[in-house]
């Protein structure tokens, strides 16, 4: 039980970070010049309709009376009807978040597992051919835009050679098992785009903290103890090394998430992304607050998750 | 051993396959295969917002619920109203309009469609106000009444000579029996949770997948169109928010019409594309500049008149829109409304130098630069790539008649915010439809029109309004509307650039599409796909 009192202090920081995502998107919204009731009705609209809709969305009321009620509602679970589909907000949100999740999560996993290895590799081979191979992948992956690689491989993989869907997450008549096969082949584009612009910083920040490990006394113990170069670099220099990548992973779920907009909408991918973009353009206030609720507990919570291995990768975190 | 293996795996691998196939979505039951049984692929590039036509604010939206709620009466290509629903339709007295509707239509529960669905629909939206269109066009509406199965009678607060056809065109047709459970119709989200859909068009919509696809099916029978069934057995609307994506997915196959318009740059592009046709359709809407007259210097006739000198009216419809524009004369009348379009106004001709005489009598001067001492700001939406565009060719060579002009682009939102506020000098912008002078020329250029963005208040142009309003004699409201629109474009009360011809592009394997003279209430006639069919080449 004590091994995970750690946990403790960063639950409580988890709820204040998710207490001041809810607070900080409430006030921006607010501060946003536009008018909502001009992005739901008609710009033709009489003031009287103006005037009908700001009461029906509470808008009329003073902030501080407009925030009270909002955090009241979301402590009791609540997120309210979406002003422009009058149909709960939770509802609005589980029609998208799960391909979200799909998407990004596989997103991570692949670039996880390419990234690493690719490091790994960089950092075995420096100053050779392959290294500055796997940098030039990485830097150039770090600065390509996402709807700029998305439309070149839809042209690729979709008109070229048509091996794969041009857009959305799974075909209309695709039953059963090959449901899951549609679905594959939907997510492999958007997945590895998102995958490209991340890989970078995985395989950068592998190769440079592997080199230092590979430099630390303990290493040039193992290898002067007549271990294997193989079993030194992966049993010992890579576990240690992997402590910032893991630390990476939960800072990079927030550009996941940012990124996840554009991929969705080139891909035409059904993804919460591009249900904050159609909410931002509808001045959708209860959408927008519902989304980066959702958004701000799945960051905290896969920080949380990051906290928790990287705790038991070193031990020492666990005393900090 | 190893074979005990193999074998757990191989049942492991079977029990996974079949949690999975259980998991899936299940196939419905096998379609009896019929002529006709094709799908109809139609790309859009937002999502439904809302089922509600009497809410609806997407384009999607209003083309899905086009084909489940029947407009009273539709448009032609000449800006004509055209029966849908209504058969015969116009006043009885100059305060109580009429409309005759068919016997024949039937929602898709078996319930007949009648006089009293159409006349309880006018008066919810009176009673409830939701905040689509059709609200606005019920201003002068006092009560509806159905006299009988197939006529409906209603009664109007003042004489609107406009009121009868702007009411059948704007307005969708609701189920009384469904509705009228809700609370009021402008919360009714009506998104098929209880039970499905009921409606009267061609298609039925029976599966959403938010975010992607929308799948109408056919009804048995539609007597609005020639044979009375539709001709694909489903018409599936696909959501591809990104234009280039879009048309990918057109040229792959993947979809068979666009309807959306196409942006210029892309029109010539598609027509040069083997296996795609694209037709064209047009403009019944409007690109303008309007100067805000509660600004000084903006009040003043001459100021209005060098602004609207100093714009190359002609290299703007040239290199913008790549020649896809028409100029309307500088008239608020469209030249497809040939009853109304006067040739004899014409366009404000390019001339920096008149522009800078025309400164000069407003009295200002110019500095040692050649530059007059103000300075007008524009506001734009960063949304509209088109007016992006212009707005700078504007401000490029109103400097050259020594007139400054601040770009101010914004997000929708915010231009919408300060359009409304009146915070602008210049606003540039599009009106998607104008079908109708007097309802246009009432919300554009009478006082306290929502849309009277240049604050214009001028008593001659007000009792021409007014009088073409009040007159049902269609010639004399004609000669009323002309007059008007010549004092609109001689004092600059609005500078109306061009009008857009709009184009759409499919699948050169269809056919039988028909196009209607405005984006907004969708450009490709929703009832025109109950009757596209594949060409069989």
């Amino acid at each position: 039980m004590s091994r995970f009192l750690f946990l403790i202090p960063r639950l409580g920081r988890g709820v204040l970070t998710i207490w001041f995502a809810v607070t900080v998107t409430f006030l921006l919204l607010r501060l946003l010049p536009g008018d909502p009731a001009l992005a739901i009705a008609s710009p033709n609209m009489t003031e009287e309709t103006r005037a009908i809709l700001l009461k029906e969305y509470g808008l009329d009321q003073p902030l501080i009376v407009q925030y009270g009620i909002y955090l009241w509602q979301v402590v009791q679970g609540n997120l309210g009807v979406s002003f422009t589909q009058s149909i709960p907000v939770f509802d609005v949100l589980m029609q998208r978040l799960p391909w979200t999740l799909l998407l990004t999560g596989t997103a991570l996993v692949t670039t996880v597992a390419v990234g690493i290895p690719l490091g790994v590799l960089a950092a075995s081979h420096r100053g050779r051919f392959l290294d500055r191979l796997v940098q030039i992948i990485g830097v150039t992956g770090q600065s390509i835009f996402v709807p700029s690689i998305g439309v070149l491989f839809l042209f690729v993989f979709g008109l070229m050679l048509g091996w794969l869907p041009i857009g959305g997450a799974y075909d209309q008549d695709a039953y059963g098992l090959a449901w899951y096969g549609s679905v594959a082949t939907h997510l492999a584009l958007p997945a590895l785009s998102l995958m490209l612009v991340q890989l970078g910083s995985y395989v950068l920040t592998m190769r440079s903290t592997l080199i230092d490990a590979l430099r630390e006394d303990y290493t040039l113990l193992a290898k002067a103890n007549g271990l294997p170069y193989r079993r030194v670099l992966w049993r010992h220099a890579l576990r240690n090394a992997l402590l910032p990548t893991t630390t990476l992973i939960g800072l990079q779920l927030g550009f996941l998430v940012g990124g996840a907009v554009l991929t969705e909408t080139v891909f035409a991918y059904p993804g919460i992304g591009r249900g904050i973009y159609e909410a931002v353009t509808q001045l959708d206030f209860p959408v927008l607050q519902g989304a980066f609720l959702a958004l701000a507990i799945t960051v905290v919570v896969a920080n949380m998750i990051t906290d928790t291995v990287y705790g038991f990768l070193d031990p020492r975190v666990k005393k900090a | 051993m190893y074979p005990r293996k193999i074998a757990l795996a191989a049942a492991a691998l079977v029990a996974s396959a079949l949690t999975l196939s259980a998991c899936a979505p299940s196939a419905p039951p096998a379609a009896t295969a019929v002529a006709g049984s094709q799908t109809l692929t139609v790309a859009t590039t937002t999502d439904v917002v809302n089922y509600n036509p009497l809410i609806g604010n997407s384009r999607s939206d209003y083309w899905i619920t086009n084909l489940m709620y029947p407009h009273l009466l539709s448009i032609a290509n000449d800006g004509s109203k055209v029966p849908q629903v209504a058969t015969k339709w116009g006043y009885v007295n100059e305060k109580t309009g009429f409309y005759e509707i068919r016997h024949d239509l039937k929602w898709s529960d078996g319930q007949p469609l009648t006089a009293e669905d159409v006349a309880w629909t006018m008066n919810a939206v009176k009673k409830d106000k939701p905040s689509g269109t059709f609200y606005g066009q019920l201003a002068n509406l006092d009560t509806a009444t159905a006299v009988s199965p197939t006529r409906v009678e209603f009664t109007l607060t003042k004489p609107d000579s406009s009121v009868v056809e702007e009411i059948g065109f704007w307005g969708n047709i609701v189920p009384k029996h469904v509705f009228e459970k809700a609370a009021s119709v402008a919360k009714f989200a009506n998104d098929g949770t209880d039970g499905g859909w009921v409606s009267a068009g061609p298609y039925k919509l029976t599966k959403v997948q938010v975010g992607q696809s929308y799948t109408l099916d056919r009804v048995d029978t539609y007597p609005l169109i020639s044979g009375g069934t539709p001709l694909s057995a489903h018409v599936v609307f696909r959501v591809f928010p990104d234009i280039n994506t879009e048309i990918l997915a057109l040229q792959s196959g993947e979809v068979d019409l666009i309807a959306n318009a196409l942006p210029p740059a892309q029109v010539a592009k598609l027509k040069a594309t083997s296996g795609v046709t694209v037709e064209e359709s047009v403009g019944l809407g409007y690109a303008h500049m309007t100067y805000n007259m509660d600004n000084p210097d903006l009040a003043k006739l001459e100021v209005r008149q060098a602004l609207a000198h100093a714009v190359d009216y002609e290299a703007i419809r040239k290199v913008v829109l790549q020649g896809q524009a028409v100029s309307t004369g500088s008239s608020p009348l469209m030249p497809v409304l040939k009853d109304y379009y006067d040739s004899s106004i014409t366009e404000y001709d390019f001339s920096t130098d008149k522009s800078r005489r025309l400164m000069e009598k407003a009295g200002y001067t110019a500095g040692s630069g050649g530059v007059f001492p103000v300075k007008f700001r524009l506001i734009y939406s960063l949304q509209d790539s088109v007016t992006s565009q212009w707005a700078t060719l504007v401000k490029d060579s109103a400097a050259q008649a020594g007139i400054v002009i601040e770009l101010q682009g914004t997000e929708r939102n915010t231009y919408l915010a300060k359009t409304n506020k009146g915070d602008f000098d210049i606003y540039a912008g599009n009106f998607a439809i104008m079908d109708d002078p007097v309802t246009n020329m009432t919300l554009s250029y009478l006082p306290g029109g929502a849309i009277n963005y240049t604050h214009v208040n001028d008593s001659k142009l007000n009792d021409l309004i007014a009088q073409g309003a009040a007159t049902t004699d269609k010639g004399k409201k004609v000669t009323l509307m002309r007059e008007a629109a010549k004092i609109v474009r001689d004092n600059v009360y609005d500078n109306i650039m061009y009008t857009q011809n709009l184009y759409f592009a499919h699948s050169s394997k269809w056919t039988g599409f028909v196009s209607k003279p405005s984006e907004l209430l969708s450009l490709v006639n929703p009832v025109s796909l109950a009757g596209a069919h594949p060409t069989g080449k």
